[in-house]
């Protein structure tokens, strides 16, 4: 394979991933050097994968970047690449006048590109729905024919779209986005130091091992929904209150009961 | 607008946005390549047409005939008997073989047919040859693939009058990368520039997409369907679900089962101890197998309409058959069949996450779906009393292909007809070797596309400095069990105990279903790569790639392993 493929690939693959505003001055060599590709922003999915200490989410702590009320004012002032017609809608996504998709605006958050408030039980009604309208206006296959700017916006929304609605549509990706957007980390992969969930798990995973056929198992999994579906409660009430600590606990059980589900799904 | 220009021929057979630079000015044609028939439509300004050869047949048998210097297809040819096909000269089934290797049991299963499938069993292609004036002519599955696009090619010429380029082409859902390469290869070699490989379920899901919008304009209700598509070669199941034009596909899966299997084990069953003479290369005894073979089909057509059939049917080689089989026997010596049909629903419908309740309609597409047990197996399997009606069985493929060749080729339509849009999954999982001889999927099947996602692994021995990755795509919880997409080494790994370096492997499907490989190492502490990652594009193996994961194996062992890091629950 020839080196300037290979560049050229990649760096296709992260203009995609990498999240920039400015695409085209991106240079893939510096990206060799410097390993950006290893840096926070650039995992889309990283909270389904352990790799402790990468802040897949840090882009939304750069002040300023941020949903701040000057951000209505930056808004306003927003014109589409194509046709410099001002934005007429938040989130800019896509131009209604000349039908051109634009460039992703980090600023806006995944709660925003779903017209929803940013709170933890913002009403995820017909959520399928949005994404699908959504993708019927920046899905990559509708812009084939357009130029190579507009395919690659049309690529990095797109695929922007997908994240917000799988992270929005799940309980407890949306507990870590809307604490990463309020600028507090979760550690998925810290070490337990609270005996009593220790203790408990420990149990689960005796129970789920020793499960002598799969009616145990099913009878496991619905525990472990219950239990998801009240500390999604409790997640929300100490969100609401910003009692951080709170809401992290919430996130530790969290995570635990949906490890414990996934092995059970794998054992069924 | 110009992309750069690659040279390296091994790249230009492959999808990619430099395919995009391809002119759109024309519509893309759809086109069902079907193991025993294909078909072509296109979108003719308000809606999908099939288009007709100059017999007048919009169905045209998938063969190619070797005579002389000039192999002619089924598209154009006109064969004076169906025995014709089963002389020897007439290659067809290539759906079945293209991208196999012999050692692939879909491969040994093809060496009934009627013309030379030779297999060594090490892992390379058979050969495949046609009988020309008492010689073995070899061919490929690519080329006999590109012989009737080339016809198809013509044909649609003549039809639309007008130079054809671009198409969009339905493809088994269990088809590999490596396999989607080989239909790339057939299609250049036709002159023909692949715009999107679409599964054939999800094909029948965007049709299924235009008629709900059609009838149905609230973009609110969505609507889930269950498609099920069955030919000669192969059997897909999807699950879609579907609201205002958008078809997003839930789940997919498929396997290398259709009506060629049913006529195989019906061929045995009407002559036991047939082996020797189905695998047998003599001019008589292939006569004689094309003779039962015809014998046989006609027989499971006459099964769809009516419980009981006579056979009578004289091999020419002293055996006679005259039975009467009745529609019991043919389900029984298929049943293994049939129980992988409903096997493929039960888990398709896992996939999707979707109980049977949820399924508004059920689909069922393709040359097997004439058989009243598939017709029942489905409906039980899905628990509904009756199936959707809207479509032509044999055509909803290729028109669902030729709606999204309208689609992609950037057609708007001023009645919403084409305010349509596919969002595709992954058909099978992505890997790589891990733990042994295991398959570590990273991309699960049914993966919403574009997709990223990685995996962690970590070195499998103290002061390893050096790691395979082994790319794979499959089901199979063994690397043997998948198709081999590709393989690279990363070097440079600092000497440390085993399970300290962390070996990231990042999956990555973009807009154009480009399959990228990146692997990078990271020491604890530290968020930059030891070295530069290395990104490599997939496929990169070439024909005869059983061999090389053996030669990996042998020249490397253990050594260079890799395991995953292991998750605390
Ligand atoms: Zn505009």
């Amino acid at each position: 394979m020839s080196n300037k493929h290979l560049l050229t690939s990649l760096s296709s693959v992260l203009r995609r991933t990498l999240t920039p505003t400015s695409h085209f001055s991106f240079n893939s060599t510096r990206w060799f050097q410097s390993g950006t590709f290893f840096s926070p922003n650039v995992k889309t999915h990283h909270r389904l994968f352990p790799c402790s200490g990468l802040d897949f989410l840090e882009i939304h702590k750069i002040p300023g970047k941020c949903f701040t009320s000057s951000q209505s004012a930056e808004k306003a002032s927003a014109k589409c690449w194509n046709c410099s017609a001002a934005a007429e809608a938040v989130p800019f996504l896509f131009c209604s006048s000349c039908r051109c998709i634009q460039p992703v605006d980090q600023s806006v958050d995944y709660f925003q590109i779903f017209g929803l408030e940013r709170k933890y039980d913002s009403v995820v009604d017909n959520l399928e729905g949005k994404y699908k309208d959504w993708q019927k206006k920046l899905h990559p296959d509708l812009v084939h024919t357009k130029s190579k700017e507009e395919r690659e916006y049309a690529a990095e929304q797109s695929a922007r779209v997908i994240d917000a609605y799988l992270t929005l549509s799940k309980p407890l990706a949306r507990a870590i986005y809307i604490l990463k957007l309020e600028g507090v980390d979760v550690d998925e992969e810290e070490t337990l130091s609270e005996s009593e969930l220790l203790t408990e798990i420990l149990e689960i995973r005796e129970a789920v091992e020793e499960a002598a056929d799969s009616q145990a198992l099913v009878q496991i999994q619905s525990q472990m929904q219950e239990k998801l579906k009240h500390w999604s409660n409790s997640f929300a009430n100490a969100f609401r209150s910003r009692n951080f600590d709170e809401a992290l606990k919430a996130i530790r059980r969290m995570t635990y009961y949906e490890r414990v589900k996934e092995t059970i799904v794998k054992k069924l | 607008m110009a992309e750069p220009a690659y040279t390296v021929a091994s790249d230009s057979e492959t999808t990619g946005e430099e395919k995009l630079s391809a002119t759109f000015s024309e519509t893309a044609i759809g086109i069902d390549i079907g193991t025993s028939q294909c078909s072509v439509a296109v979108w003719n300004g308000s809606q999908v047409e099939l288009l007709k050869n100059t017999r007048n047949q919009k169905m045209m048998r998938s063969y190619v005939t070797f005579k002389d210097e000039n192999p002619s297809g089924g598209v154009s040819s006109q064969l004076a008997n169906e025995q014709d096909v089963l002389s020897g000269a007439a290659i067809f089934n290539m759906k079945r073989l293209i991208g196999r290797v012999d050692t692939d049991p879909v491969v040994h299963s093809s060496k009934s047919l009627p013309f030379l499938v030779q297999t060594l069993g090490i892992g390379v292609r058979p050969l495949i040859a046609a009988l020309v004036n008492n010689v073995w002519r070899s061919t490929t599955p690519e080329e006999v693939v590109a012989i009737f696009l080339v016809e198809l090619k013509a044909m649609a010429e003549i039809r639309l009058k007008r130079p054809i380029k671009n198409v969009v082409l339905t493809i088994p859902a269990s088809f590999s990368r490596f396999q989607l390469t080989r239909i790339e290869r057939a299609c250049a070699m036709a002159g023909l520039h692949v715009l999107r490989l679409m599964p054939e379920p999800t094909a029948v899901a965007l049709l299924y997409a235009q008629q709900n919008a059609s009838q149905n304009t609230n973009t609110g209700s969505e609507k889930i369907a269950l498609i099920f598509n069955m030919g000669a070669g192969y059997c897909d199941v999807a699950v879609t679900a579907t609201a205002g034009g958008v078809s997003q596909i839930k789940a997919l899966a498929g396997s290398a089962i259709g009506g060629e299997d049913l006529l195989q084990n019906m061929m045995r069953h009407l002559l036991p101890d047939s082996e020797s003479l189905l695998t047998s290369c003599g001019l008589d005894d292939i006569k004689s197998v094309g003779l039962l073979r015809v014998a046989t089909q006609e027989a499971i057509h006459s099964l769809s309409s009516q419980t009981n059939v006579q056979v009578d049917v004289d091999l020419g080689n002293g055996t006679k058959i005259c039975k009467v089989v009745d529609r019991g026997e043919f389900e029984e010596v298929n049943q293994d069949v049939f129980d992988k049909c409903a096997s493929l629903i039960i888990q398709c419908l896992h996939d999707a996450k979707v109980d049977t309740e949820d399924v508004s309609d059920v689909i069922v597409v393709g040359g097997c779906s004439y058989i009243p047990k598939i017709k029942s197996l489905v409906m039980s399997t899905c628990k509904k009393q009756e199936l959707y009606k809207g479509m032509n069985p044999l055509e909803a493929a290729v028109s669902g292909a030729a709606l999204e060749g309208a689609v992609a080729s950037g057609l708007s339509d001023p009645f919403g007809s084409l305010d349509l849009l596919t969002i595709q999954a992954t058909p099978l999982a992505i890997g790589i070797r891990a733990d042994g001889n295991n398959f570590v999927p990273i991309i699960p099947r049914s993966t919403t596309m574009p997709a990223q996602k990685d995996l962690i692994f970590t070195t499998a021995h103290d002061n390893q400095a050096e790691a395979l990755i082994i790319v794979y795509e499959g089901e199979g919880k063994k690397v043997e069990e998948n198709h081999l997409l590709g393989y690279f080494k990363i070097t440079g790994i600092p000497l440390a105990p085993k399970g300290v370096p962390e070996i990231r492997v990042i999956l990555d499907i973009d807009a154009s279903s480009v399959l990228r490989v990146l692997a990078g190492v990271l020491m604890p502490g530290s968020h930059q790569p030891v070295n530069p990652v290395m990104g490599v594009r997939m496929p990169t193996v070439d024909d005869g790639h059983g061999w090389c994961a053996e030669a990996l194996n042998r020249v490397y062992g253990s050594t260079l392993d890799l395991v995953t890091v292991q998750r605390k629950i």
